[in-house]
């Protein structure tokens, strides 16, 4: 188990700055995922802590020890790789036992290690076989029983389940899931998929362009998103954004269809006076009425997209767009003028040019 | 099929097999003249077939045909070339291989500088290199020796074989060489444990290149052997070059077929990955 704290952590390629003054401390036993868009640092970020890639500034430190200068293999840590990376001539056995063979381990020792991770991943009967002779799934399993071999106290995931079909996507999430809670080693996990983040994570690093916007609970990063990209990447449908003006007192807002009552909204700093806001809420919190009320704002039905489970409904609020997720009896047969409230518990107020919470 | 269409077929194989005759028709006359006697040649036709095919005429090319003034055939230079050819193609896949990995895996700086001298190098004509070659092998006290021939089959093949090496392991993911760090390997284990052992194809392709360039070349080696290393090609000329009386032609037929053949045999048994070898350079991947 590893304590891995990550210290003002800088990488470029030519020009351009992929890591910019990096800081992260993931407690031992944590089972951190780095969530962002393609290109936002955050494979480069794991590469830095593998030590496969070079840092320019900064420093990485396990357990308090810098290994910032360290070879990837003097940092004892399993990695899995979103092209499963088995070495292509070698049956699963071999690939598993290849570390532990290159360290020059005793042949009981390897057998009796590559036997006790196939036994946990259930991959005793692939053992004989080579990758070619395997499905995608099959792979993956033999890639992180690879990792698991070497005794590591930190294990890397890099997109681990992206060349999977859905399904199967599903089922190794909640392997990879069990895995972490029988070994209770420090788990580092990069993805793009939100769903994998939400489910897997103890804690949620949200990257862009360089920089973490956020590093908490799944449950924080969803309901309290501290900055604008955070509240749009995160959620599906994302959360609407509306223009909206702040009174003085922060206790409402004026939109283009009426007036929001606002009092009980958390503000990090109170407004010091009136201002021009970006209003986010997510559309499970958008209650949708067929009739007028206090409180409600007239909006346009634009589409409906039935989900299964539930359905969106596209609106139109004075030529803005909102979506609301409603159950599928809520959706049929709308007039084409609505009205709708918010949930205060699904608001987010940012500031619009720097895009923080306020 | 439609009349134009038959046309059309006809006149492709018409000039598919003139095509093949413009090559197989001297192919033939060579394999019939060597199977002759001395007289039966100089008496008929190049065209004729031989009255009583034999192989006499291999015998003698092989150990009794005169070179100069030595009349001990071109078989001890069919060893030489043999030895030439070996030593120089282990060192050249050896070499072109480590150096095609670590150029396109290894993330060296100025990678892309080092491939773009090596290409110049590959087409430089090499007889430009020679006289500066002769000198400083003269002057390292190696000149005529099997060592300068070796190298300098070496020298001149490494730019193309490493290029062929460089695409192939290019087209590897860059992930197996990270997984292979993390597991531990250093440079060699990776190059010797991982990367050569997928690299059988690449290798049969490069070593025909090497094989049928170190075999058929001629000047190199008429410049670099020396006498104790006289590859094949160069008493081949000596000896279809040496004359008393009469010229034997059949005995220069058979020991020009007995100096063709390995590069032959080569293509007859490897003939895919011959292909492959040829269009190498052309093709990446």
């Amino acid at each position: 188990m590893t304590r891995v704290t990550i210290e003002n952590l800088d990488r470029s390629y030519g020009g351009v700055r992929a890591l910019k003054e990096i800081s992260l401390e993931i407690l031992s036993g944590e089972f951190v995922v780095l969530l962002g868009p393609s290109g936002c640092g955050k494979s480069t970020l794991l590469s830095a802590i593998a030590g496969l890639d070079p840092v320019q500034g900064g420093r990485i430190l396990f357990d308090g020890r810098d290994v910032s200068q360290l070879e990837p293999s003097a940092r004892e840590i399993g990695m899995v790789f979103q092209s499963y990376a088995l070495y292509p001539t070698m049956t699963a056995r071999k690939n598993m036992s290849f570390a532990l063979r290159v360290g020059g381990a005793s042949a009981a020792e390897m057998d009796a290690r590559v036997n006790w991770a196939a036994q946990l991943l259930q991959i005793e009967p692939l053992l004989d076989r080579k990758p070619g002779a395997m499905s995608g799934g099959q792979r993956q399993r033999v890639a992180i029983g690879r990792a698991l071999v070497r005794k590591a106290k930190l294990f890397l995931f890099d997109e681990p389940l992206s060349n999977l079909d859905a399904k199967l996507r599903n089922e190794m999430r909640i392997e990879i899931r069990s895995l972490h809670d029988k070994l209770g080693t420090t788990f580092i996990y990069v993805t793009h998929d939100q769903i994998e983040a939400m489910t897997l994570a103890s804690r949620i690093a949200v990257m862009d362009r360089g920089e973490i916007q956020q590093f908490g609970t799944p449950d924080e990063i969803y309901r309290r998103p501290m900055t604008r990209f955070v509240a749009d990447f995160i959620g599906s449908p994302g959360m609407s954004f509306l223009d909206a003006s702040l009174d003085a007192d922060g206790a409402a807002a004026a939109l283009d269809g009426g007036r929001l009552p606002l009092s009980g909204y958390g503000y990090i700093d109170p407004p010091t006076g009136a201002t021009k806001v970006t209003l986010g809420i997510r559309p499970e919190r958008v209650i949708v009425d067929r009739a007028p009320g206090p409180g409600r704002l007239a909006a346009r039905v634009r589409g409906v997209e039935p989900l299964g489970a539930d359905s969106v409904i596209w609106l139109n609020l004075g030529g803005q767009t909102l979506s609301a997720r409603v159950s599928p009896d809520q959706a049929q047969d709308l007039p084409p003028e609505v009205y709708v409230a918010f949930d205060l518990q699904g608001i987010s107020l940012f500031d619009p040019i720097t895009g923080l919470r306020l | 099929m439609t009349a134009t269409r038959r046309a059309a077929r006809i006149g492709l194989y018409s000039f598919l097999i003139l095509s093949a005759a413009f090559f197989a028709i001297p192919m033939l006359i060579i394999v019939l003249t060597s199977l002759k006697t001395a007289d039966e040649v100089r008496a008929g036709s190049i065209f004729e077939l031989p009255s009583a095919p034999g192989l006499a005429a291999y015998a003698k090319a092989w150990s009794e045909a005169c070179i100069g003034r030595s009349c001990t055939g071109i078989g001890t230079n069919f060893w030489n070339s043999v030895i030439i050819t070996l030593l120089s193609t282990s060192i050249s896949l050896l070499l072109s291989s480590l150096n095609g990995f670590a150029l396109a895996l290894w993330g060296l700086r100025r990678a892309g500088w080092v491939l773009g001298l090596l290409l110049i190098g590959a087409f430089i004509p090499y007889q430009v290199m020679i006289y500066p070659l002769v000198r400083m092998f003269a002057m390292g006290g190696m000149h005529n020796t099997l060592g300068s021939i070796v190298t300098v089959h070496v020298l001149f093949g490494l730019p193309i074989l490493t290029l062929i090496f460089h695409n192939f392991y290019l087209s590897l993911p860059p992930e197996l060489l990270k997984a292979a760090r993390v597991d531990g390997a250093g440079f060699f284990q990776i190059f010797g444990l991982i990367i050569l052992p997928m690299s059988v194809n690449v290798l049969l392709v490069a070593a025909i290149l090497s094989v049928t360039g170190v075999w058929n070349d001629y000047l190199l080696g008429l410049i670099f052997a020396g006498p104790k290393f006289q590859p094949m090609t160069v008493s081949l000329n000596g000896l279809v070059g040496t004359q008393f009386g009469v010229p034997e032609y059949n005995v220069n037929m058979a020991a020009t077929l007995l100096t063709a053949l390995p590069p032959l045999l080569l293509y007859l048994l490897a003939g895919k990955y011959f292909v492959r070898g040829v269009t190498a350079g052309a093709v990446k991947g």
